[in-house]
């Protein structure tokens, strides 16, 4: 039993230690707002928040996880971050098909922890491990870039 | 839990592995993509002791198990060091990607070995045995084949303290992020008293192995620039000489002109 | 701007932010079993045994032989089997699938499955192949006199690669038997494509079978003809199951086995007399791939534009599409046009240069008007914004002055810009949609007087669930909220067409625009009221006689002029793009937002196409490069100055002024790239994608060496 604390919560899992935590996830906590896109590491569609880093949850195994801190989209949207976020990426229209979205939000709540004032190259490399095909990442560099300046003092 | 193991100190990992087959688990970022159903998994990342950065008389230590990221934000780690380790993929991988996991890996396009390699740097592998320090020049044996015996780990990387600061680095890839090398190469030069003390190049991605040839770079040892200029198509000509890339996912052809426009660019830069 | 151009939230905003939206691989049903295809490893073979372990107990083997119906994928034509039967004809092609309960042992078991084939020799060279699957030729005008009396004849090739459309969401299906109905639901754009396919596979009525397209992550025309393969092959595994199956395609597998943009190697052939052009002749060869799939229509396409946005009254063009033992390749925004268009551009740009006139002056020279005929003696019905968008896009960047300025360059970056004009033509090729799709759309007002869009087109990202929605409470006079549109469902929606063409807007948009109308003339508060409405073609159009390819291809025309400024640093042949322009026309904007969505994302794909998307074939067919790591489409950091720019100009025949806007973006971003990469180089290029490695061949072997 591997246990960690997943969006708030205390859970174990009894999948095998090679899992990937993408798998484990989406297939034994029924959290399909992460998504899975290359199983590779190469397009973020899976990304979580562990330990208070971005992480491709395809590329992390359950048995490398006991103890840690897990936040998915699930557990990040009921925040008042994602409030922000949301209603910037709504101005711009920035969601298209929508597949990268979960990662590209987790994605730049990690950017503006880090940095509650970043420049555009700064939000460019924050999200440059997050392909999106749909968009072009102009509107998604913009909707963070609102973010920061309309979330001043949560980040 | 069938076959892994999740130790919380260095001697933990070396007891498991001094009785077990098992294979190290840092970061995940290269073993996940082709996760083994059989394998038995050593998950060292949650050893603290293999996660620190210090400084002493003689060399900056950095433990194994430290990230891409940790490279980056720490203020002791040398600034070319921060540089490779900033063009590595991109921000989730560099976040759990580890030092140890780039050199053990054995590839020739580690961005951060190769500068370790190309300083001289020295690893510390320990086993319940006992330990040894070897040259990270003498780690190789060959692509994606290292020296390391199957109950030992690297636990640091030992880099020099000093003369890291003039240094030219260059990681060629086809795009801007999420890029592995297509040729790169990590160059140290320092004078002192008009006289060269130091001079260290390597390439990545050209070989089977990250290539550093000490016996070309001490073509220029002692030598004052003007001198070092009058030798300079002697030293490319043996670089020349030495590059045999292997055709990859770009041609052969490619890799060596830009190998030698770079080791031409460096030169260029110093003056000679 | 106009009122309806105001952006507003997404209708499906809210359920993709937060990560509730659930997208085929989302849905898990009671009893499912997972499927995976094992396809051939031989690029073209007989199949003389197929060795097969023994199954645990609920698991099973699908085949040719599990179709109760026909054998064959009904695309357009249907020379595709649903499973492989004697022939295998390029590596990947399907011959059964696993089905289990484990998704695990799915995989185990496909391991141990045996194949043993007769090998047989396959065509990779697409100029090298005689199998034709089509031949087009057109003419106007007298070419051969044009050639007779030219002061100067130019002819050159120009070749383009495959395209992987790389949608984040992979292909995926879930088929499940329903009180002897089918009921399939999965990513894919055109629901009834895959219900004419299914339909036929396994010989059932109509009304029998039920296609639901799910929450689609991204489609590019990657999704258009392809679930109709994977939808057959999953029907007959749930047939046979009598079970839920599930098959979702990992991304390997997607890269590797599913359909691309058509390669293409074009020859122009050029007459010029007194420094303009007089005549063009045009051979346009795509490699179809191993099934016929779209092949006829992307061949059409691609001749009907291949002259651009030139007037060229004598033109004489042929193209064939050809069989390789590769993977069938199929729809791709752009659709040919991409291909032929980059030729087009290229070839003006290298005329030019030949004649020592300077390119941009040289192609303005010769752009179409109002008025003039297209090249298949139809007629440009509408304004030609191309001048005001040219001086618009010279303002934004300079390119006149930096065209010079780069053509003398020394020292080790080096910078270029280049620029294309390009048009698209809007909605589906020659008279298809009042002769073969004849499309229908319904609306439906409630009881609590909701009004229900139904048509069978698709959301796959481009906003249709947005923009259909304010066309019809703009037009009701109601509000956004009250509109109510569902991902379609065969069987509640009417067969409005495929979401293809750049027609879902301009021509299914126009239906409901009509039908809204209709509606706003009898609404009854309180009542249940049905619209049905048809298509009308716009009564300008001189119908299009397939056959010598004359007529109005197209109602009209979408433009855009791009610029592309590289710098190339010589040492290590990367190349930097300093900036990526692209002025529009896509009549007027249903949303503002979502059009510069498009428009950016579009510009992009575009530039990968240009620069750093190939795919790798070996010499045994197989494709090396299937994975993220090595199949490279741009990140955000790849392209970090991108200007895209919406200009005024209402087409009378769309709605609210609207049309075709979805492929436009990807038209014309190759031959700008390319050819700011010839400015920075100094040399001619007639290929894309034009990677690092081609850019180090040109420094080395051709700079180098004088």
């Amino acid at each position: 039993m591997v246990r960690f604390i997943l969006n708030g919560t205390e859970v174990g899992s009894t999948a095998l230690a090679n899992e990937r935590l993408l798998d484990v996830l989406r297939n034994e906590f029924r959290l399909s707002g992460v998504k899975c896109g290359c199983k590779e590491g190469e397009c973020g569609a899976c990304a979580v928040i562990l330990d208070g880093r971005l992480a491709n949850s395809c590329m992390v195994a359950l048995g490398s996880i006991e103890g840690s801190n897990v936040l998915t989209i699930e557990g990040y949207r009921t925040t008042e971050r994602f409030a922000v976020l949301n209603k910037a990426y709504a101005i711009v229209s920035a969601v298209q098909c929508g597949f990268c979205i979960p990662g590209m939000i987790l994605a730049s709540e990690c950017i503006l922890a880090r940095n509650p004032n970043p420049s555009e190259a700064e939000i460019q490399t924050g999200i440059s491990g997050n392909l999106c095909r749909c968009t072009g990442y102009k509107a998604i560099v913009a909707a963070i870039d609102t973010a920061a300046k309309e979330g001043q003092g949560l980040w | 839990m069938v076959n892994n193991y999740q130790p919380r100190s260095l001697q933990e990992a070396l007891n498991i592995l001094a009785n077990e087959s098992a294979i190290p688990y840092s970061g995940g970022t290269d073993l996940m993509k082709k996760p083994d159903e059989n394998a038995t998994y050593l998950f060292l990342n949650k050893i603290q002791e293999m996660k620190n950065i210090v400084e002493d008389m003689n060399y900056i230590r950095i433990g194994a198990l430290c990230t891409f990221t940790d490279i980056i934000e720490s203020k002791m780690t040398p600034s070319m060091l921060k540089e490779a380790a900033s063009f590595v993929a991109a921000p989730a991988i560099r976040n759990f990607g580890t030092v140890g996991g780039n050199i053990c890996n054995g590839s020739p396009k580690a961005d951060c070995a190769l500068i370790f390699f190309v300083t001289d740097s020295k690893l510390r592998l320990v086993s319940k045995r006992g330990e040894r320090v070897v040259p990270i020049a003498e780690f190789y044996l060959g692509r994606n084949h290292t020296i390391l015996q199957k109950d030992e780990l690297l636990v640091e990387i030992l880099m020099n303290k000093t003369g890291l600061d003039n240094y030219y680095f260059k990681k060629v890839g086809a795009r801007k992020a999420l890029t592995m090398s297509r040729v790169s190469f990590a160059a140290i030069l320092n004078v002192k008293d008009g006289k060269i003390t130091q001079c260290m190049t390597a390439f990545g991605a050209v070989g089977d192995v990250i290539l550093r040839r000490k016996e070309i770079d001490e073509m220029l040892i002692g030598r004052t620039i003007l001198e070092a200029k009058a030798v300079r198509e002697n030293y490319l000509a043996a670089y020349k000489q030495a590059i045999h890339p292997v055709q990859g996912r770009v041609s052969a052809e490619y890799k060596k002109a830009v190998c030698m426009n770079l080791l031409d660019d460096f030169l260029d830069s110093k003056g000679i | 701007m106009e009122t309806i151009s105001k952006s507003i939230k997404k209708k499906d905003h809210d359920s993709k932010v937060s990560g509730r939206a659930l997208y085929v691989d989302d849905y898990v049903m009671d009893g499912m079993l997972y499927g995976r295809l094992l396809r051939s490893s031989k690029a073209k073979a007989r199949i003389s045994n197929i060795i097969i372990p023994e199954l645990p107990d609920g698991y099973l083997v699908v085949d040719n032989h599990d179709i109760p119906g026909e054998n064959c994928v009904q695309i357009i034509l249907a020379d595709m089997p649903v499973f492989a039967e004697e022939t295998v004809e390029f590596v990947g092609d399907p011959i059964l699938m696993v089905v289990g309960p484990d998704f695990k042992e799915v995989e185990r078991i496909l391991q141990r499955i045996v194949v043993l084939y007769e090998e047989l020799i396959p065509i990779f060279d697409m100029c090298k192949s005689e199998m034709v699957f089509f031949n087009y030729n057109y003419a106007k005008g007298d070419f051969d006199k044009a050639l007779e009396e030219a002061d100067h004849v130019f002819e050159e090739t120009f070749r383009t690669g495959h395209q992987e459309h790389a949608y984040i969401e992979t292909q995926g299906i879930i088929a499940y038997p329903n009180c002897g109905r089918m009921v399939i639901s999965g990513s894919m754009q055109c629901p009834y494509y895959v219900h004419t396919a299914v339909t036929k596979a396994l010989g059932y009525d109509a009304k029998d079978v039920q296609i639901i397209q799910e929450t689609t992550g991204g489609g590019f025309g990657g999704k258009e003809d392809f679930p109709s393969i994977l939808a057959c092959q999953t029907a007959a595994a749930a047939l046979k199951a009598d079970r839920p199956v599930k098959v979702i395609f990992e991304r390997r597998e997607d890269i590797a086995f599913t359909s691309k943009r058509h390669p293409s190697v074009c020859t122009y052939k050029v007459a010029v007399k007194d420094g303009m052009i007089t005549g063009m002749g045009i051979d346009v060869i795509l490699n179809g791939g191993a099934y016929t799939t779209l092949s006829p229509v992307v061949l059409q396409r691609a001749m009907i534009c291949s002259s651009g946005v030139y007037k060229i009254d004598n033109l004489q063009v042929a193209g064939r599409s050809v069989k390789t033992n590769t993977i069938p390749n199929g729809a791709f925004r752009g659709f040919g046009s991409p291909q032929t268009i980059f030729a087009i551009e290229m070839m003006m740009d290298h005329v030019a240069g030949k004649l020592g006139i300077e390119s941009l002056e040289f192609r303005e020279k010769h752009m179409v008007k109002k008025g003039d005929a297209t090249a298949t003696s139809g007629k440009y019905y509408f304004h030609v914004p191309l001048p005001e968008m040219i001086q618009r896009i010279d303002e934004l960047t300079d390119y006149r002055a930096k065209r010079k300025l780069y053509q003398q360059q020394e020292g080790r970056y080096r910078k270029g810009i280049g620029l294309a004009l390009f048009l698209h033509g809007c909605g589906f090729t020659g008279s298809a949609e009042g002769e073969l799709i004849k499309p229908v759309v319904r609306i439906r007002k409630t009881t609590n007087d909701k009004v229900e869009i139904l048509t069978g087109n698709t959301d796959m990202g481009q906003g249709l669930k947005t923009t259909f929605s304010k066309i019809v409470a703009e037009t009701l006079d109601i509000s956004n909220e009250q509109v109510l549109i569902e991902n379609p469902d065969t069987a509640r929606v009417p067969d409005s067409g495929p979401t293809v063409a750049s027609r879902s807007i301009m021509t299914v948009g126009a239906m409901l625009q009509r039908a809204a109308g209709k509606l706003k003339q009898i609404w009854q508060t309180g009542e249940e009221q049905i619209i049905e409405e048809n298509y009308v073609a716009p009564e300008f159009m001189i119908p299009f006689a397939l056959q010598e390819f004359r007529g109005d291809a197209y109602p009209t025309y979408s433009w855009a002029v791009n610029a592309i400024e590289v710098e190339i640093d010589t040492l290590t042949a990367e190349s930097k793009i300093l900036g990526a322009w692209g002025i529009y026309d896509v009549g007027v904007p249903i949303d503002l937002n979502i059009i510069q969505g498009q428009m950016q994302g579009g510009f992009l794909q575009g530039i990968g196409y240009a620069s750093i998307e190939q795919i790798d074939y070996n010499a045994q067919g197989i494709i090396r490069n299937n994975n993220f790591s090595d199949y490279i489409i741009p990140t955000a950091m790849d392209v970090p100055n991108l200007v895209t720019k919406i200009i005024n100009n209402p087409y009378s025949h769309g709605p609210y002024g609207a049309k075709g806007a979805g492929e436009l973006p990807m038209v014309g971003a190759a031959p700008a790239y390319v050819e700011a990469m010839e400015n920075a180089l100094g040399v001619c290029l007639n290929k894309a994608p034009f990677t690092m490695a081609d850019t180090m061949w040109v420094l080395q072997e051709v700079l180098n060496n004088g």
